[in-house]
């Protein structure tokens, strides 16, 4: 039984944006109750604000009306129980995988920042690049040590915004597999935002479809199969058609059906 | 018949190698790098023969290149070069140090505040939209002709550049960074030493190399102006004398310093860029 103490919850949120001295309503009366440990998978088109939203748990991001909490905490400024990934890996390259996994880390001794740097690197896969330049990695092993860099601070909370999307098809799967990997290990809590719907089912355990302008949660879609999923069976298919069908509109009855 | 190629068809065999071959040797490479490099200056020289052994020009406007080099080994021997060069180089490494330091700092500041920005700019836009040399009157009547004036003329010149550059080598440090560091709470510190100071590094070194240009040719602009030593006054002086070919010498070796000094910074522009995939 998970407890309640660290849940991520969000009120009644709404955000809008000033463009060209127009008020654009981003997010839309967003309410959302992620347990701990939990994996969420958020799909929807481009400008939905599913980003904007993740900044907004993150800290990033200010909101105007609306409330969120991390385990009775209200949240406002960023802070170390929240950690992000960006689509980029956005590393700095003047600084070794090492200097960038430790970015974040203050207030330790010597040995345990080296403890917790070699700790975070062999997570993921990374053991034997400490001291190389980004510039020296490929784009997979790039986004691992942003990854490991996130982590580092052990947040509670892990957002991933597209984290795969600038990786080509096989590296994407790949990667897919560590993050769930690193996620069985680490049992962050993990919301991570996607428009590939198949990445979104294979990972997540509830799936969060957004419509956009306004973005609002259209349907909560929980993915109650076991891991590690297949990707052909004919439950994912199921689920996969399920979500198509809230994105293109087809009228048709679904039987709902559970494994 | 032919027992070697002429020059003419050897040349024209090196071409077609580039045309023709994707991967010349080294060597070639070698070869063709002092041939392009080479043309134009050995075809200066040429012409600089040419004028002076066919007496197109008076001596007195344009000497010969024996005369230059003739002039230049006096000049040491007499110990005046030496003087020149070390009254020149000292005032411009001390005016080129201030506008280091203020160019930087101001910089840097004025990169991340935006209030700092606002607050010094009107001014620093004002000051640099008058030339350099019309403010060196102003400079001689409030510092005299001594030294100080001339550290204060190169100074004021050298420092818009570096400025500048700082601004805006750490205004376009990418946003992406900003957040994350955001994201990390790192210290104000943290947040200049390892993401703005390093990111702004190709810029502040654009900077530093013009500054460096801008402080050789206010110190010249000086020592014309108000000064009994130094190279730019040698150059005056030699003037006044129809002695150009004492001119010409000491330009050239201004130019030869400035050539070093800037190597030197673009050296240690790529040791610290080794970071960026060119």
């Amino acid at each position: 039984m998970s407890s309640s103490e660290n849940n991520l919850v969000i009120k009644n949120l709404s955000k809008c944006f000033n463009v060209n001295n127009e008020e654009v309503m981003v997010l839309q009366n967003i309410n959302l109750d992620i347990r701990e440990g939990e994996f969420i998978s958020i799909v929807g088109h481009s400008g939905c604000g599913k980003s904007t939203l993740l900044k907004i748990i993150a800290g990033l991001v200010d909101f105007d009306v609306g409330l969120v909490t991390l385990g009775g905490q209200e949240l406002k400024k960023p802070g170390k129980e929240r950690g992000m990934v960006f689509q980029e890996h956005r590393l700095l390259p003047w600084l070794t995988v090492k200097d960038n996994v430790s970015f974040g880390l203050y207030n330790l001794s010597k040995a345990e920042k080296e403890k917790i740097i070699a700790d975070h690197i062999d997570l993921v896969g990374l053991k034997g690049f400490e001291n190389a330049y980004p510039h020296q990695l490929s784009g997979g092993m790039a986004q691992r040590a942003a990854i490991a860099r996130s982590l580092a601070n052990r947040p509670k909370v892990l957002l991933l915004d597209e984290p795969f999307g600038a990786l080509d098809a096989l590296t994407r799967i790949q990667m897919q597999k560590e993050i769930l990997k690193i996620w069985e290990k680490e049992k962050t809590t993990m919301i991570l935002v996607t428009h590939d719907i198949d990445e979104a089912i294979y990972l997540g355990d509830r799936i969060i479809v957004m419509s956009s302008r306004p973005g609002t949660i259209k349907e909560i879609i929980p993915v109650q199969l076991s891991r590690p999923r297949d990707r052909s069976s004919h439950d994912f298919g199921t689920i996969r058609k399920k979500i198509f069908t809230e994105f293109f509109k087809e009228e048709e009855t679904l039987l709902e059906y559970y494994l | 018949m032919d027992t070697q190629p002429s020059k003419a068809k050897k040349k024209f065999l090196r071409k077609s190698e580039t045309i023709n071959n994707k991967n010349p040797s080294s060597s070639f490479k070698f070869w063709d790098n002092i041939f392009s490099y080479g043309l134009l200056p050995i075809l200066i020289i040429v012409l600089w023969e040419t004028a002076t052994r066919l007496n197109i020009t008076p001596a007195a406007i344009l000497p010969p290149i024996e005369a230059v080099y003739t002039a230049f080994i006096n000049q040491i021997n007499n110990g005046e070069m030496i003087a020149d060069v070390t009254v020149s180089l000292t005032r411009v490494l001390k005016g080129y140090s201030y506008a280091v330091v203020l160019g930087l700092s101001f910089g840097s500041l004025m990169g991340i505040s935006l209030r700092a920005n606002k607050i010094f700019s009107s001014v620093f836009n004002g000051i640099r939209q008058i030339p350099p040399l019309a403010w060196i009157p102003l400079i001689i009547l409030w510092f005299g002709i001594g030294e100080v004036s001339k550290v204060v003329i190169i100074a004021k010149g050298a420092f818009f550049p570096i400025l500048l550059n700082t601004i805006n080598g750490i205004k376009n440090t990418p946003k992406g960074y900003l957040e994350v560091a955001e994201l990390h709470n790192i210290s104000k510190l943290d947040l200049f030493r390892k993401v703005y100071f390093p990111s702004s590094l190709p810029s502040v070194f654009v900077g530093l190399r013009l500054g460096l240009g801008v402080a050789w040719a206010m110190v010249v602009a000086a020592e014309i102006i108000a000064s009994s030593s130094g190279l730019g006054y040698r150059i005056n002086d030699s003037r006044a004398l129809m002695q150009s070919d004492v001119m010409i010498a000491n330009m050239i070796v201004i130019g030869f310093i400035g050539s070093i000094m800037d190597l030197i910074i673009r050296n240690l522009a790529k040791h610290f860029s080794k970071w960026q995939v060119s």
